[in-house]
């Protein structure tokens, strides 16, 4: 292999849509870079608000989360609370400094073989002029990755997740599905919540 | 009258074997009949399929496997039928069976016998490329997975000598005293799914094969390109073993030739040549390839894209002209080719190989099984079939699918299997159950107090993984990982054989977990799963890396990266299995009865099948009436009135006691699962009212319509009109009119372009029918046709020829120059176009100008949102697979059939209403579905009660009950479909999940950020 940088991704994939996705591109040969590591999942909606920032602390460069398109999803609004658990999730990294694109939620259906290949190819070369975790942060990685996992740990905790509870919700009372709307709603309700992720490392 | 619960399929091609397992799978015992000593048929011959390009062995190994292990199905190799005596319901079918002279109870399959036989033999399954033993298997999947001696050419048997054979198998399962059996079999009826026959070997020798040594039949190609064949997948020249650089591939050769007698066209080999082009390609970047076609017929569901994608990617060359001349001319070695273009230019042209595209002929024993089976064969000797009722034969009893049928592709086949089993159904239905016996399973082990001791099985799929991924070292990696005590690879993990190294493993190593590494676990894990069932290990005890599809496939050309991702697959499904643990599975009722959407041609047939099984239908129809598009039809391509049959299938609905027709109703919200769906519609004009079904299964038959062109003059003078309203012209009175002198048709207005980007497959049949009613009332009248392709497939051809002689002309234009319509004042119609014979512009002033305008399918999208299908960018709904299962939909349950799926003819909506039919009938012939355990469990220790699971879940699935002072939640497992939101966001994480446990997914995680630390 050459030294040029190869960056790690681990993806989550709903089993109805995106995963069937990545089947279909495989059955019709499409050809993406091999960074992607996949864990299945029945739905979107199963991602614990945890994972994606357990999966940075743990070696990842960035993080996929791939559903159904909003609307379509094979349960009913499964993907609505993935997105929920994503902008938890945005927040958490914006608070640590850590560029938002390292983790992306996007939709392909399960007939979108050649849009998942898409996603894919576009988020790895995003990912790979991001360089590995911390080199667009210009922060040392192995603390940046203690500080991710503190995020997780924070996320499994009870304040947190009453916050999602109350901000998933308010969405669906409120029937905006827009992700500036969602952000927002995290920013009201796990605002608290998050504060110890505001403060500076030693 | 005595009715069997039995049928007989005789022939154990993919057909036959689908057939044979809907079926059991409806209460059907079954005797599968098969010539040679193995089924699979041609499917297992084949590399792979397309459009998808597939392997072919993978995604039918599974079905072979299930079929020998069902204990409803009994396989008779070497055997045919010789005769068929009694009725429908009642008949005795004799059977002879030909000694296998290896016992195949006994034989192990461990191949001695083929290492120590004398005697070498042609290697059929290896298309002669090979050789073999006389005492051989096959090949390695084959089912069964037994070996067997070769009679006419084993020395022991025709000169009494040698007897290696019995010396040195050790399982003493050599048997040369076997006789030839002649059995008497009970059955209720017949499916005949011989398969096809080859085109002659004087036919092709007309092409140089035999002759020249660089000529290939598409067959032994398609062995060349196979891992599994005699170059181990390289394509080389027969003559120099040396890689083609410029392969030419010929189209029709024993198709559409009326010098040979076979004027149909074959129907797949236009699309087969693309694949097999589109592989040679795989294998060698830089060999240049040539088509000759005379049209290009990819008429099928997504055919069309996967062509022009293939011609695109591929720079394919593509030429329309008859088969060109093969002759063998250089000293040097090469091909000479001489074609004639359309214009009448000559051409030649030197290739290295060249590839006969061979046709589908009728069986060569299709007269012997006629007449054993008692019923007729059409001119070209396959079974006579009728436009209505396109799966019965002349005789009542006895069905016929697949290629005896009529030539076609694996889907259709599959079709047709479905609908067969789904018609014996309900032929024998007052026998269901009554000759199959109940699988019985070892109880499960106890694995809760054991460590894990997880076996890794790491698949090659012959070289879709093997090819790319350094499969023994992902292998040998898998054994250093922790609680990994046993690592093995298979060439292909899925076969009968390697079913038996599973369950043997299992055994020996006292595993407790299994990691199968393969292609996905959407198609296959119910397979392996099974596997381990049989071997006494929970089902959930299961889990796959998906290496293939998400691997080899997507990493062609990075073997090193491909094999580095496949290690990481494997390490985190270890991972995850550690987490396993054994759960229980429920056995939930199913509603007896079926929801039927669209009473069109389509499904009022599936409403019929499904009824005369005795399970009670709810049709549903948006219209005031059944009957649905086939009633703008006037004739078929036979001169009878389609409408007349939708007329006696409307007066059957009617009459039909189990059958319910709901008139003016459209679907308003669905709810539930497979077995037990709620359906609410909407009922009638005025003042609708609602009305609320509960149903099991449900079949969608929504439909299509005739597409509305724009453009062509249409709407700006009566005088363009389109083939379906040329249709209701054509029974007025005293019509055409003597003022009619010329007429033209212009075909893919709409189709295959910006309206609608696939091939409607049926105007041309409808332009040539058309035009033949046309010139039969009117021989003096001057027709041409404006095309394409003349996609005139299967006996459809005739049709064309017919036409040719009644002196229509068929003039091809290219689709970026269209002909041109002008209108002129009154209405008058101009039509300019290009005439390639003649190499010029010509016009005509029509006083009739009828547009082939496509089927566009009605708008499903409200219904595939509410049911949760997919449905493709030209909004048919997408099945759950292309070859496999064509017609269920990837929701459990759920059926597709008719225009709703594809545009199609009359007689493929039938079988595939029938099909549908055949399927939705299993989960209500079992009476019971048991849903996979990934439902959510609830901890009482830590739930807070706060609710937010049950004001989440979508499904209603979890109930808030009193514990003393405290509320606290639990899950009705019988509603939960396993999402996981309730899991996600329980705030003390109280929710887990079935198979996804935290713990589980945790594992993968950190299992991921292991590939960092090495």
């Amino acid at each position: 292999m050459s030294e040029t940088y190869s960056p790690k991704i681990l993806g989550f994939l709903c089993n109805w849509c995106c995963y069937t996705a990545a089947d279909s591109a495989g059955v019709g040969r499409y050809q993406y870079p091999p960074n992607l590591r996949v864990i299945r999942i029945m739905c979107t909606g199963r991602l614990d608000p945890s994972f994606p920032l357990e999966g940075l602390a743990t070696g990842a460069d960035a993080i996929f989360v791939g559903g159904c398109h909003p609307g379509e999803c094979h349960y009913q609004d499964g993907n609505y609370h993935a997105l929920v658990s994503a902008a938890l999730a945005h927040e958490a990294l914006a608070r640590l400094g850590v560029s938002r694109e390292r983790f992306l939620i996007d939709w392909a259906s399960a007939a979108e073989g050649p849009n998942f290949v898409k996603i894919i190819t576009r988020f790895t070369e995003q990912t790979a002029a991001l360089g590995p975790l911390g080199q667009s942060e210009g922060q040392d990685s192995v603390k940046l990755r203690t500080r991710l996992a503190q995020a997780a740990e924070l996320a499994r905790g009870r304040k947190v997740r009453l916050g999602l509870i109350n901000a998933s919700r308010e969405m669906f009372k409120g029937g905006d599905f827009s992700r500036p709307a969602i952000a927002a709603l995290i920013q009201a309700k796990c605002a608290k919540a998050l504060a110890e992720l505001t403060s500076q490392p030693e | 009258m005595n009715i069997t619960g039995v049928v007989m399929v005789v022939g154990g091609g993919v057909a036959g074997v689908q057939a044979a397992l809907d079926l059991t799978a409806l209460g059907y015992k079954v005797y599968l009949v098969e010539k040679s000593a193995a089924i699979g048929g041609v499917m297992a011959r084949l590399d792979k399929t397309f459009p998808t390009n597939d392997c072919s062995l993978c995604i039918l190994a599974p079905k072979l496997v299930e079929a020998g292990r069902d204990p409803n199905i009994t396989i008779l190799t070497k055997a045919e039928l010789i005769e068929l005596q009694g009725r429908a319901g009642d008949f005795k079918a004799t059977v002879r069976k030909q000694p296998r002279y290896i016992d195949e109870e006994i034989c192990t399959g461990c191949g001695q016998c083929t290492l120590y036989c004398l005697k070498q033999i042609n290697d059929d399954y290896n298309e002669n490329l090979a050789r073999t033993g006389a005492a051989h298997i096959d090949y390695a999947q084959a089912v069964p997975a037994s070996y067997h001696i070769d009679p006419k050419a084993c020395l022991r048997l025709n000169f009494d000598t040698c007897n290696l054979c019995s010396v040195a198998c050790r399982a003493g399962a050599i048997r040369f005293d076997q006789k030839e059996e002649i059995l008497q079999l009970a059955v209720g009826a017949v499916i005949l799914a011989p398969g096809f026959g080859r085109i002659s070997r004087e036919v092709m020798a007309g092409y140089g094969w035999g002759r020249c040594a660089d000529v290939l039949t598409a067959f032994e190609h398609e062995r060349l390109m196979c891992a599994s064949g005699p170059t181990g997948g390289e394509i080389v020249r027969p003559s120099d073993e040396r890689h083609p650089r410029k392969i030419a591939f010929l189209q029709c050769i024993g198709s559409r030739d009326e010098k040979c007698g076979n004027n149909y066209c074959s129907s797949v080999c236009c699309m087969y040549a693309i694949k097999q082009a589109t592989l040679a390609r795989e294998h060698d970047p830089d060999c240049e390839i040539t088509l000759f076609y005379m049209d290009i017929r990819t008429h099928g569901k997504g055919f069309d894209a996967a062509r022009e994608r293939a011609v695109g990617e591929n720079n394919f060359r593509v030429i329309y002209a008859r088969p060109p001349k093969v002759e063998d001319v250089f000293p040097d070695g090469g091909l000479l080719l001489t074609w004639s273009d359309e214009s009448g230019g000559h051409h030649y042209e030197k290739f290295d190989l060249v590839v006969l595209s061979q046709g589908l002929e009728a069986p060569d024993d299709a007269e012997q099984l006629a007449q054993a089976a008692g019923i007729d064969l059409n001119p070209y000797q396959f079974a006579a079939t009728d436009t209505y009722s396109p799966l019965a034969t002349s005789r009542p009893g006895v069905y016929v699918i697949g290629a005896f049928q009529g030539p076609k592709d694996i889907p259709d086949s599959v079709v047709q299997a479905g609908g067969a089993a789904g018609l014996c159904a309900g032929q024998l239905a007052s026998a269901r159950g009554s000759a199959t016996v109940k699988t019985v399973l070892p109880a499960e082990r106890e694995v809760a107090g054991e460590e894990p001791r997880i076996g890794v099985f790491v698949c090659h799929c012959g070289i879709n993984i093997g090819g790319v991924v350094k499969v023994p070292s992902v292998a040998a990696y898998a054994k250093t990982l922790p609680g990994v005590v046993y690592a093995t690879d298979n060439l292909y993990s899925c076969s009968q054989d390697s079913q038996g190294v599973l369950v043997e493993a299992i055994r020996q190593h006292r595993l407790n977990r299994l990691v199968v590494a393969a292609c996905t676990p959407r198609t296959h894990e119910p397979l392996f799963q099974a596997t381990m069932r049989e071997a006494g290990l929970n089902r959930s005890l299961f889990e796959m890396a998906n290496i293939r599809d998400q691997c080899s496939w997507v990493h062609m050309h990075e073997p090193e990266e491909a094999t580095e991702k496949a290690k990481d697959a494997v390490r985190m499904a270890v991972a995850k299995a550690h987490h396993h643990t054994a759960l229980s599975e429920q056995q939930l009722p199913v509603i007896p009865g079926a929801l039927v959407i669209g009473a069109g041609l389509a499904g009022m047939s599936a409403a019929l099948t499904i009824a005369d099984q005795g399970f009670a239908v709810t049709l549903v129809e948006r219209e005031k009436q059944p009957g649905g598009r086939v009633l703008s039809l006037t004739a078929d391509r036979h001169g009878h009135d389609p409408r007349q049959a939708v007329k006696e299938l409307v007066a059957r609905v009617r009459q039909h006691p189990q059958i319910k027709f709901v008139a003016q109703a459209t679907v308003s919200a669905i709810s539930g699962f497979v077995g037990n769906f709620t359906t609410t519609l909407t009922v009638g004009g005025e003042e609708p009212q609602s009305l609320v079904v509960n149903h099991g299964v449900m079949v969608l038959a929504t439909g299509g319509k005739p597409h509305r062109p724009t453009g062509y003059g249409y709407g700006q003078s009566d005088r363009v009109v389109t083939q379906m309203e040329l249709e209701a012209r054509l029974v007025r009175a005293k019509w055409p009119p003597k003022s009619l002198k010329q007429v033209v048709m212009i075909q893919c207005v709409g189709s295959r372009g910006e309206d609608l980007a696939y091939c409607s497959r049926v105007c041309c049949g409808q332009a040539l029918k058309n035009s033949i009613r046309l010139k039969t009332a009117r021989p003096e009248l001057q027709i041409t046709i404006f095309y394409r392709d003349m996609r005139a497939y299967g006996f459809m051809e005739d049709d064309y020829r017919k036409a040719r002689e009644l002196g229509v002309i068929f003039l091809r234009y290219q689709p970026e120059n269209p002909p041109r319509v002008d209108i002129g004042s009154g209405g008058k119609v101009t039509v300019n176009g290009f005439d390639p014979l003649l190499r010029e512009e010509v016009r005509f002033n029509p006083e009739l100008l009828v547009l082939s305008t496509g089927i566009a399918p009605e708008d499903p999208t409200e219904l595939a949102r509410m049911l949760k299908v997919p449905i493709t960018a030209d909004k048919f709904l997408l099945e759950a697979h292309v070859k496999l299962q064509p017609v269920d939909l990837p929701v459990d349950g759920t059926y597709v059939c008719g225009l709703a799926h594809a545009p199609k003819g009359m007689e493929e909506s039938i079988a595939q209403a029938q099909a549908a039919a055949g399927r939705a009938c299993q989960p209500l012939a079992r009476g019971f579905i048991t849903p996979a355990p990934i439902v959510s469990r609830i901890d009482p220790e830590t739930c807070i009660g706060c609710g937010a699971c049950e004001s989440f879940c979508p499904y209603k699935a979890i109930e808030i009950y009193q514990e003393g002072k405290l509320r606290k939640a639990r899950t009705i497992t019988a509603s939960c479909k396993g999402c996981g939101v309730c899991a996600a966001r329980c705030p003390t994480l109280a929710i887990d999940m079935g198979r996804f446990t935290f713990a589980a997914i945790m594992a993968q995680i950190h299992s991921f950020g292991e590939q960092i630390n090495e």
